[in-house]
């Protein structure tokens, strides 16, 4: 008995091999962004310290951890609006105006566009696991690691990742800055079943920099499309 | 012949050639006055824009105009210590200083708002200047992460010095990144929208932000305004792979001053001659008049036309210079006395103290001053020269 | 025969009527003539000086001066004739003020473009002739009349012209000095045999002409010729 338990303590404080790290972080991807070319419908709540919460409606066409169509569906004001959201651009078309207009990187770090970057941060794709260790958050025994971007200019540099250590199910992950700033926080409150699997269906991002504003988003009807390439482009938007 | 009658004309009624004269000095002393005081305007805007904004060249990365940047600067300078060193070689030059601007998002953990930063190393920005401090200090020279506010973006932010606030921005690799930084003072530039979203951080602390040893552009300062096309056409012969603007491509406001105050001061101008061609072609036909028998009578000695013609003309020439050689002298020295003088004008808008009215004298404002006073001169006794030379003969030797 | 009117008419408007200043003039001079134009005033005697002498036109007929038709030419061409055959005497003397007797006199040697050697020569040669050379740095206010209207005769020689014209030129003098300009202008014409014609209605001037046209209401009313002087 004696020796089990100091194998499992040696166990708990040895970083992980590297395959075991991207085994891990798939397994985490899978609760989150388990289809590669799908639809959803997000339901985004914003609460900040002053003023009353406001809500609104979207559905997202995505492809790839880095393509996404947003389409806004509520509230009245802003339907009919929709956002193109690449890796390396952005682009909003609005019905009123005739062609659609670029968004530079500093508005998509203005608004919820941000949180939707953040939701669907691919940790497979972009991070490599630097090391493991054991944690705990909310009364579960957690697996904590610690990704590095693999490449210069993913938006977060380094975040850190709590998972579930039984159920590989992502709890929370902390998003930092290249100068060590934590900017971000998001908890994956929510986990239930869509599209035949079970996945993350309620994120809570939290803006460090602004303490007391937080965005709650929720997932429900996730369904598997071929969403076709030509999709996600500038021109395509326009005949929204 | 003509020059003499011309000159002895001129000198035969003397109070009324003395009162054409004085109008002519009169306007050539105005002209000379507009002039200095327009040219010390001048002078006085470009060296307080350069020497407090725009230095004299700007130094870019070759491509930095023409191409855009998909990252922070993309096209930015590198090996800043080396091109410093070859430039400040010259010694025309006095100084040298680099600077980098960018946006982002400043946040005082309330609520975010854009602001828009200029970079620049403490120490040769003091040197240069162009913004009054409202509250607190200047950038320090050795805390990279001090920044000052414009009034604007300060009352915004509910900063005051010593507060700390967010910067954050997307940087050179293009990643995320954020700095806290501390308010060490709030400034004025005088333009309200600047103010609003303005930023002056120290080079170093931008850099970290950005993630890059690169600057955006490299200001040179020269001590002589007039050297600045020479060394421009050297550095552009010595050193490779940069482009420059100089700062008359730069000075926009300045430029509209010129064409403002040129367009106001030419109208004056043109208000002065007026009246002096006026006076001195009154002068002229009243002098016609009472020469009329004398006309009619050189006439019938068979002078010709074009002759007659001449001779007045040649009298409006003599006036005019004689009128501008008093002219000049005359307001050199009262531009003189006036400089002497300090005479202190109300402060312009944005600045506390006045200064002193002062007028630039140079060779080419009196000589243009002479010219024109003798070319209105001139040009107004050509009406009477003609109608002198028209006369009809018999008419003209009838005349009492 | 240096000059010849033919039918030559002047008239010109007074207010809203036309006035007939000379009408149908046939009239020869020849060289050397010492003629008088005379007539009381408003005979048109200046007028026909004048059109003789080129400083006005005819509004018909011809005037032709040693051979060239004279009324063909619009007058501000006539300056070339008026500076090399012609000179000019008025009654009021018409020196340039400014200019002192001597640069008086040298003027139309000046429009003639004579170099100064010769100019200079010449003008003190009829500064002599007029007898005025001690006055020769004066200017016009400094001197009498009949000094002025020496070096006004001396301006119109120096030219050597073929005809010189005078306008009542004793009228402005008193008696004795007038005799004495009529003298030197006798003298002048005899020596010279400049052509002299004369517009005047002074006797005394009228006695000493070879010939006397007489003028009235614009028509040549009858000619007499002196008995050799």
């Amino acid at each position: 008995m004696k020796k089990l338990l100091l194998a499992l303590a040696l166990l708990a404080s040895t970083p992980l091999r590297a395959e075991d790290a991207a085994a891990i972080l798939a397994k985490v991807d899978q609760f989150r962004t388990p289809l590669d070319s799908f639809s959803v419908d997000v339901e985004l709540t914003v609460y900040t310290p002053r003023d009353k919460a406001e809500s609104s409606k979207f559905r997202v066409y995505g492809k790839g951890s880095d393509r996404s169509v947003v389409e806004f569906i509520a509230p009245s004001s802003e339907k009919g609006k929709v956002m193109l959201m690449l890796r390396d651009a952005m682009w909003i078309y609005m019905p009123t105006a005739s062609r659609p207009i670029r968004i530079s990187p500093l508005q998509r770090l203005m608004g919820q566009a941000s949180n939707g970057d953040v939701a669907r941060t691919s940790f497979t794709v972009d991070y490599v696991a630097k090391s493991v260790t054991e944690g705990e958050w909310e009364g579960r025994k957690t697996f904590v690691l610690d990704l590095a971007a693999k490449d210069a200019d993913i938006a977060y540099s380094r975040v850190q990742l709590w998972i579930d250590k039984a159920s590989y199910e992502p709890l929370r992950a902390d998003f930092y800055v290249v100068s060590g700033k934590l900017i971000k926080r998001a908890v994956y409150r929510e986990l239930g079943q869509m599209a035949g699997r079970r996945v993350v269906t309620g994120i809570e991002i939290d803006d460090l920099l602004r303490p007391g504003n937080r965005t709650m988003m929720r997932y429900a009807n996730l369904t598997p499309k071929a969403n076709p390439d030509r999709m996600f482009t500038k021109d395509a938007l326009g005949k929204w | 012949m003509i020059t003499r009658i011309a000159f002895r004309n001129v000198f035969r009624n003397r109070r009324r050639s003395a009162i054409t004269l004085l109008v002519i000095v009169f306007g050539a002393v105005g002209l000379i006055l507009f002039g200095g005081y327009k040219q010390q305007t001048f002078r006085g805007l470009r060296e307080s824009t350069i020497r407090s904004r725009l230095g004299h060249l700007q130094i870019y990365k070759r491509g930095f105009a023409t191409n855009e940047a998909k990252k922070p600067l993309e096209f930015g300078l590198d090996n800043v210590a080396e091109l410093r060193r070859a430039v400040e070689s010259d010694k025309r030059v006095k100084m040298t200083a680099a600077q980098i601007t960018l946006m982002g998002l400043i946040s005082n953990g309330d609520k975010s708002e854009t602001f828009l930063a200029t970079a620049v190393e403490p120490r040769k920005e003091k040197q240069m200047n162009g913004q009054r401090l409202v509250s607190g200090t200047d950038l320090p020279e050795n805390e990279s992460d001090a920044v000052i506010l414009g009034r604007g973006l300060a009352t915004s932010m509910h900063a005051k010095p010593g507060d700390y606030l967010t910067l954050m921005t997307t940087t050179s690799t293009g990643s995320l990144n954020a700095a806290d930084v501390r308010v060490a003072g709030i400034f004025m530039s005088g333009i309200k929208e600047y103010d609003d979203r303005a930023v002056k951080m120290p080079i170093a602390g931008a850099q970290q932000l950005l993630q890059t040893k690169k600057v955006e552009r490299l200001i040179v300062m020269l001590n002589e305004t007039d050297d600045t096309q020479a060394v421009r056409a050297d550095l552009a012969r010595r050193l490779p792979g940069i482009e420059m603007k100089d700062w008359s491509e730069l000075a926009s406001f300045y430029h509209q001053v010129v064409l403002l105050y040129n367009g106001i001061f030419g109208f004056l101008g043109l208000i002065v001659s007026a009246i002096v061609v006026f006076s001195v072609a009154n002068t002229i036909l009243m002098s016609i008049f009472e020469r009329t028998r004398e006309i009619g009578t050189l006439m019938a000695m068979g002078t010709t036309r074009a002759r007659v013609a001449r001779m007045f003309l040649a009298e409006g020439l003599v006036i005019g210079v004689l009128g501008a050689i008093a002219g000049v002298v005359g307001g050199a020295l009262l531009a003189n006395l006036i400089n002497r003088g300090h005479i202190m004008l109300p402060p312009p808008p944005g600045y506390t103290v006045g200064y002193p009215l002062r007028m630039l004298m140079s060779p080419s404002i009196l000589i243009t001053a002479a010219v024109i006073s003798i070319v209105t001169a001139t040009i107004s006794s050509i009406v009477p020269a003609l109608k002198a030379s028209r006369m009809k003969i018999v008419d003209a030797l009838g005349h009492i | 025969m240096l000059i010849r009117l033919t039918n030559v008419n002047k008239s010109y408007r007074l207010g809203r009527v036309d006035v007939r200043a000379l009408d149908g003039i046939d009239l020869d001079v020849d060289r050397g003539d010492f003629l008088a134009l005379a007539g009381p005033s408003g005979s048109g005697k200046t007028t026909l000086l004048n059109l003789i002498g080129c400083i006005d036109k005819p509004n018909g007929g011809r005037v032709v001066i040693d051979g060239v038709d004279v009324t063909a030419v619009p007058l501000h061409r006539l300056a070339a004739t008026r500076r090399d055959a012609l000179g000019y005497i008025f009654q009021t003397f018409n020196l340039i003020p400014v200019l002192t007797a001597y640069e008086n006199v040298e003027y139309p040697l000046l429009l003639q473009n004579v170099g100064r050697r010769e100019r200079d020569a010449r003008v003190r040669r009829w500064l002599d002739q007029v007898d005025i050379a001690a006055q020769a740095k004066q200017r016009p206010d400094q001197l009498s009349g009949g000094q002025r209207q020496r070096v006004a005769i001396a301006r119109a020689m120096v030219a050597e012209p073929k005809l010189v014209l005078a306008d009542e030129p004793t009228a402005n003098l008193d008696q004795a000095t007038a005799a004495h300009i009529l003298d030197l202008l006798a003298k002048l014409n005899s020596e010279t045999g400049t052509t002299f014609v004369f517009a005047t209605h002074d006797p005394a001037v009228m006695s000493r002409a070879h010939r006397c046209v007489r003028l009235r209401d614009g028509r040549i009313a009858e000619e007499a010729r002196a008995l050799v002087a």
